[in-house]
């Protein structure tokens, strides 16, 4: 099943970040590293913002000159793959939220979610909606709930030096969660997606890679997943200019 | 402006020629329209083809739970007579079936499409009644007014557990809570 386990790896201990938190007791020289390296990545946070919502609209002004984001070593990233932090800010409609787990599932560890606005925490003002999920923490494990309707600029950046405070204590870990618990995540995408859903992304797989494989990780609603898992086809790519519809 | 004053008596003119008709002026450029369900094409085609009646700009629903009909609306625009026409017609709640314009008007589709998500009203001879926005439900139609959203969101989706010691917490730094979740909900 799990192709992740053909990619050769070279580097072993340090380079694998699951790692690096376990290997706490593994003597004074790795626990100054392991320190220096939580000061750093929590002083370099990239965030991607998926602007599902109103709350949107509080992020320019603290990204911008007014209050001044950057000044902590956060500032906004354009892909998945390149961000460590996903903000959603404002409701996630079911649609949306497949959308927010694919993009999820391809950033790279550490990663960590922000919810802003009352609707990621429960539903908000949305909350008799048929369309619009109502936990983000049930379908990915989440750091840090911003409250408010819609919080100012100022308790978004009081929110991110919290996160910056955990990250740099080792307290920040929830997306461990994700692998080791990645059954009960599945269940509750699997309730409101249908049995069918399937990301792109093998997490077991991964999970098994980074040594993160817990006992609740695998499950009845894995075992749905490996039913109708469809293999992805391998996208295809062509060179050069197309030949149709040029004249 | 000469036209677009003496243009929309005009209109009125025309309109006299459909059988069992009803015009209310609504406004100076507003024009109701109350009409049987039959004879809404002889109508649209009459003003696309008289009066320049060019642009449907939206067809909405209404649903009369009580007296067992669909109000469907047709908001007519035309760049000549510059009067909005809006031509209502009730059409039967359990059946649930009309003709489709997108004979007379193409955007029709796009409008029909939604009704027949949202209301489950189904529209002979429109292109597409397939699924369009709410790709992922498979519900009843959300908008008619038997649905009751509220039981179905508490059927299916669970609350987050109120913690009182975050609470505390938030409190300590001047913060809090000033709407309670209990004084909403039922």
């Amino acid at each position: 099943m799990s192709e992740l386990e053909n990619i050769p790896v070279v580097a072993q201990g340090g380079a694998a970040p699951a790692k690096a938190g376990e290997e706490k007791s593994g003597g004074l020289f790795s626990r100054v590293f392991d320190e220096l390296t939580a000061f750093c990545r929590s002083r370099s946070m990239f965030m991607l913002h998926y602007c599902t919502g109103c709350g949107a609209i509080e992020l320019p002004p603290a990204m911008t000159s007014r209050f001044d984001m950057e000044r902590l070593g956060i500032q906004p990233m354009v892909t998945p793959r390149q961000a460590d932090i996903l903000l959603i800010t404002g409701y996630v409609s079911i649609k949306t939220l497949k959308r927010v787990i694919l993009t999820y599932e391809q950033m790279g560890s550490p990663k960590y979610v922000i919810g802003i606005c009352s609707c990621t925490v429960n539903g908000g003002m949305y909350w008799q909606s048929y369309a619009t999920a109502k936990k983000l923490n049930e379908y990915m494990p989440v750091d840090l709930y911003i409250a408010g309707c819609m919080p100012r600029p100022e308790a978004v950046i009081t929110g991110m030096r919290e996160l910056m405070e955990n990250i740099r204590g080792g307290k920040a870990d929830n997306w461990r969660d994700y692998y080791r618990r990645y059954d009960w995540y599945l269940g509750n995408q699997q309730k409101l997606f249908g049995e069918r859903w399937q990301t792109p992304t093998d997490v077991i797989g991964e999970a098994r890679h980074y040594g993160l494989l817990g006992d609740q990780t695998l499950g009845e609603h894995t075992a749905l997943l490996e039913r109708h898992r469809v293999p992805l086809p391998p996208m295809e790519m062509r060179l050069g200019l197309k030949q149709e519809g040029q004249g | 402006m000469m036209t677009s004053r003496h243009l929309a008596p005009s209109l009125e003119f025309l309109l006299q020629e459909i059988q069992g008709i009803r015009t209310k002026r609504k406004g100076q450029r507003r024009l109701r329209v109350d009409l049987s369900a039959e004879t809404l094409p002889a109508l649209l085609e009459l003003l696309k083809g008289r009066a320049g009646y060019v642009h449907l700009s939206a067809i909405s629903c209404v649903d009369w739970i009580e007296q067992n009909e669909f109000e469907l609306v047709y908001h007519l625009w035309s760049y000549e007579t510059r009067v909005l026409v809006m031509a209502h017609i009730r059409i039967p709640r359990d059946h649930g079936v009309y003709v489709s314009v997108y004979d007379l008007f193409k955007p029709a589709a796009f409008f029909e499409r939604d009704i027949h998500e949202m209301f489950g009203v189904y529209f002979e001879g429109s292109p597409d009644m397939g699924k369009f926005i709410l790709t992922e439900w498979d519900g009843p139609p959300p908008m008619r007014k038997d649905f009751d959203g509220e039981a179905w969101v508490m059927e299916h989706f669970t609350w987050q557990d109120y913690r009182p010691e975050w609470l505390a917490e938030i409190e300590a730094k001047g913060g809090g809570i000033t709407t309670r979740p209990e004084d909403v909900r039922r």
